[in-house]
């Protein structure tokens, strides 16, 4: 968001408004009126994001628009075959003549062939069958893809808009901190008063902090006698003393000094 | 000095934007001259019924005069009569029947200032769009000054208008746009006129936090002060606030007072409040970050000018000249035009909160400097001095144009009352900014005022030259029609 000076008392709305404008314009990458910006947004909308928009029922669409294959038409070719007739009679007189015919051509590679295109035909159909058995199954796969990828694209749209939602959010926040810091005040006297002994303000704090500790340590013994002396010596030694020193400014009116000596406490005690 | 105050509506409960106006102004002249209020008995501005009894009354140490309204208003019929002089081409007749199916009519009202207007030093007329101002000026217009409160709606390009606003003896105007509109309409720059408004009974101490644990309103939050209307741009707010308060989680919430005509979204961060009384209503405008005043045709927003009393700064509809021009001279709030405007300048302001002093300051600083009462009745007390010394000097004013013969009533060659108005120059005034500049000296008026005004003096006297170009279309650029308004 953009930055508007409001501080002085000269405001120039005029100004402010042609700030708000470019930050308009540098956001939408060009000019475009409400009414564009809205039909491209339905656009996208219409083609993108509406998952309803997604056929369930892709399979048995295709189920319905594949016609059911017949099977080729296909015949058995044996050697015989081209002297086959209903007719007795004639069966018998082209027999008869077949020696006759076979001085003319030899029809025997003829039926070969033919036997052997039958046997390709029925070998070509029954491998058709299978793929077709397969093509619902290639056809559910993409369905499912997709209606992954559109639920994906709805995924990345909310994220997007999630995560500008929190950039605004934290732009609000440290906004609204800077101003508030500007407003506040400090009294003169207050952040430099001098210490009763002429110490330095870090070292008059360290050395509340060291009086604050060795407080908290006295009731920490206390409180051990009655746990146990090894639970509050490591407590000494490991939490308290590490911590102390940054903190001894901050934890005057701490809950921690109240509290029962528990290891796990000490620490988040002080940050309250 | 004795006044006559003629008003359409007038009454303590009775809070129409040019009725209280016109309250406000009464109760304040009564301090230096004798006034009397001459009124309907209506108290509805949509039927204009006889509600209130005829004759006279008090209402707060003013006497009140009632006269009863002919007939309540057809709406069927205003409705029909105003598309037909509005969209086309129409006679004077036409224009004639629309202002009395309008209403509220009332023959005894006007017959009382045609006979007794000998009675009264002057007569100020208020609202020139309805019957009371444009048959009382015609009865006594030696006497008359005009407070037009006029909007940039069609009803400025009906033509019976024009001679009313260069007939009159001084026009009291409520914004340089609004004496810009008029100028170019009726081509009236002689007139003599003074921007003045009117001010407003702001409590020196409002009390937030009581409204705030009277309605439990917690949170940052904008103000919306107002009837909840369609007309008055609450459907568009409504929207561009939704979808302002999904891009923010965290933002404000808009929580509106007054009534509702239409209905308000269910929405968590929208909250409508009713009715609520004076008091409440400041201590909300004191409470608020901002408000929100999204009107597309305002004459003078009074709430604006009270949350500039209370230094709030405002968010206004920039399609209204009026409030656009009045932010850009004080400096004391922004304008939108466009939903992603109305976001950037929502959020400007609530970022800065109620930390944004330099817009509170300077709305302070500009009501103080224009519309704190002092200011205004000097105005109005400056002009009545003026005209009593033009009588005094025996000045002839100007003469009120007669209504056209019989045949020329007739004639159907007036263009349609939007046309005209499309066709006027628009946009606010950016020079010659002050809005008590007064007018020229140019007119049959004569000497200038006894006192400068306060804040700009006689100088300035034509409005400014209008930023914009002429605008055509304008309700398309809304997306809508206006109505023909009731009050």
């Amino acid at each position: 968001m953009t930055e508007f000076n409001v501080r002085s008392d000269a405001v120039d709305v005029e100004q402010i408004m042609r700030q708000v404008r470019a930050r308009i314009r540098e956001k939408r990458g060009v000019d475009y009126t409400e009414d564009e910006i809205r039909q491209l947004a339905s656009v996208k909308l219409e083609k993108f994001l509406d998952p309803s928009g997604v056929r369930s029922d892709l399979i048995e669409q295709f189920r319905r628009r594949q016609p059911e294959t017949e099977p080729p038409l296909n015949y058995t070719f044996e050697d015989d075959t081209i002297y086959t007739t209903h007719r007795g009679l004639l069966r018998w007189f082209r027999r008869l003549l077949n020696p006759v015919l076979k001085l003319l051509f030899n029809p025997n590679p003829i039926s070969h062939v033919l036997h052997l295109q039958s046997q390709i035909n029925d070998r070509f159909y029954t491998r058709n069958q299978k793929r077709e058995q397969l093509d619902p199954l290639y056809f559910e796969v993409m369905h499912n893809l997709v209606l992954e990828m559109t639920k994906l694209g709805i995924e990345v749209k909310n994220l997007k808009m999630r995560v500008e939602s929190l950039s605004s959010r934290l732009d609000f926040d440290e906004r609204r901190a800077r101003t508030l810091e500007d407003v506040v005040q400090y009294r003169p006297g207050t952040a430099a008063t001098p210490v009763a002994g002429g110490e330095a303000p870090g070292n008059s704090e360290e050395g509340t902090g060291n009086e604050r500790r060795r407080r908290r340590r006295r009731r920490r013994r206390r409180g051990g006698r009655g746990s146990g002396e090894s639970g509050g010596g490591s407590v000494d030694a490991a939490g308290g003393d590490q911590e102390a020193p940054s903190r001894g400014g901050e934890g005057a009116a701490s809950p921690a000094g109240d509290a029962p000596p528990d290891p796990a406490d000490d620490g988040d005690a002080e940050d309250q | 000095m004795k006044l006559g105050v003629v008003v359409q509506r007038y009454g303590a409960d009775i809070n129409g934007g040019a009725e209280l106006h016109a309250r406000y102004i009464t109760e304040h002249l009564a301090r230096h001259h004798e006034v009397e209020v001459l009124t309907t008995c209506a108290r509805d501005y949509v039927t204009w019924r006889n509600e209130l009894p005829p004759g006279i009354e008090t209402v707060g140490q003013i006497p009140v005069r009632r006269f009863p309204v002919r007939r309540a208003r057809d709406p069927e019929r205003f409705g029909r009569r105003s598309r037909h002089v509005f969209e086309r081409p129409h006679s004077v007749t036409d224009e004639l029947a629309w202002l009395d199916s309008e209403g509220p009519s009332s023959p005894a009202l006007i017959r009382h200032l045609r006979r007794r207007k000998a009675q009264y030093d002057y007569l100020i007329f208020f609202s020139y769009r309805y019957p009371h101002a444009y048959h009382g000026v015609r009865a006594a217009s030696r006497q008359a000054l005009l407070v037009p409160t006029a909007e940039r709606d069609p009803a400025v390009g009906v033509s019976l208008f024009g001679p009313i606003f260069r007939g009159v003896r001084a026009i009291m105007y409520n914004s340089p746009e609004e004496r810009a509109l008029i100028n170019a309409a009726a081509d009236n720059a002689s007139v003599p006129s003074v921007v003045v408004g009117v001010g407003s009974e702001v409590p020196a101490r409002p009390e937030p936090m009581r409204f705030r644990r009277t309605f439990g309103v917690e949170g940052p939050f904008a103000v919306y002060v107002g009837r909840i209307d369609e007309n008055k741009g609450c459907r568009e707010l409504f929207g561009h606030f939704a979808r302002y308060a999904a891009a923010f989680p965290r933002g404000l919430q808009l929580v509106l007072i007054g009534g509702a005509t239409m209905p308000v979204p269910d929405h968590p961060r929208i909250r409508h409040l009713g009715f609520v009384s004076d008091q409440e209503k400041f201590d909300a405008i004191a409470a608020a970050d901002l408000l929100i005043m999204p009107s597309f045709f305002e004459s003078l927003s009074m709430v604006v000018l009270e949350a500039w009393a209370l230094g709030r700064p405002v968010l206004v509809n920039g399609r209204c000249d009026v409030l656009k021009g009045q932010c850009l001279r004080s400096g004391a709030g922004l304008y939108y035009e466009t939903f992603e405007e109305f976001v950037e300048t929502l959020y400007a302001l609530e970022a800065s909160g109620p930390l944004n002093g330099p817009f509170g300051r300077n709305g302070r600083a500009y009501f103080a400097r224009h519309y704190a009462w002092p200011v205004i009745e000097r105005k109005y007390l400056d002009m009545l001095d003026r005209l009593a010394r033009e009588d005094a000097a025996g000045a002839a004013p100007a003469r009120l144009e007669p209504v056209p013969g019989w045949l020329a009533r007739r004639r159907r060659s007036l263009p349609p009352a939007r046309e005209v108005v499309d066709a006027l120059p628009a946009g606010p005034v950016l020079e010659g900014a002050a809005p008590s500049a007064t007018p020229p000296g140019a007119g049959p008026a004569g000497p200038a005022p006894s006192r400068p005004a306060p804040s700009g003096g006689p100088g300035d006297p034509r409005p400014g030259p209008r930023s914009g170009p002429p605008r055509r279309g304008r309700d398309s650029r809304h997306g809508r029609r206006a109505r023909p308004r009731p009050s």
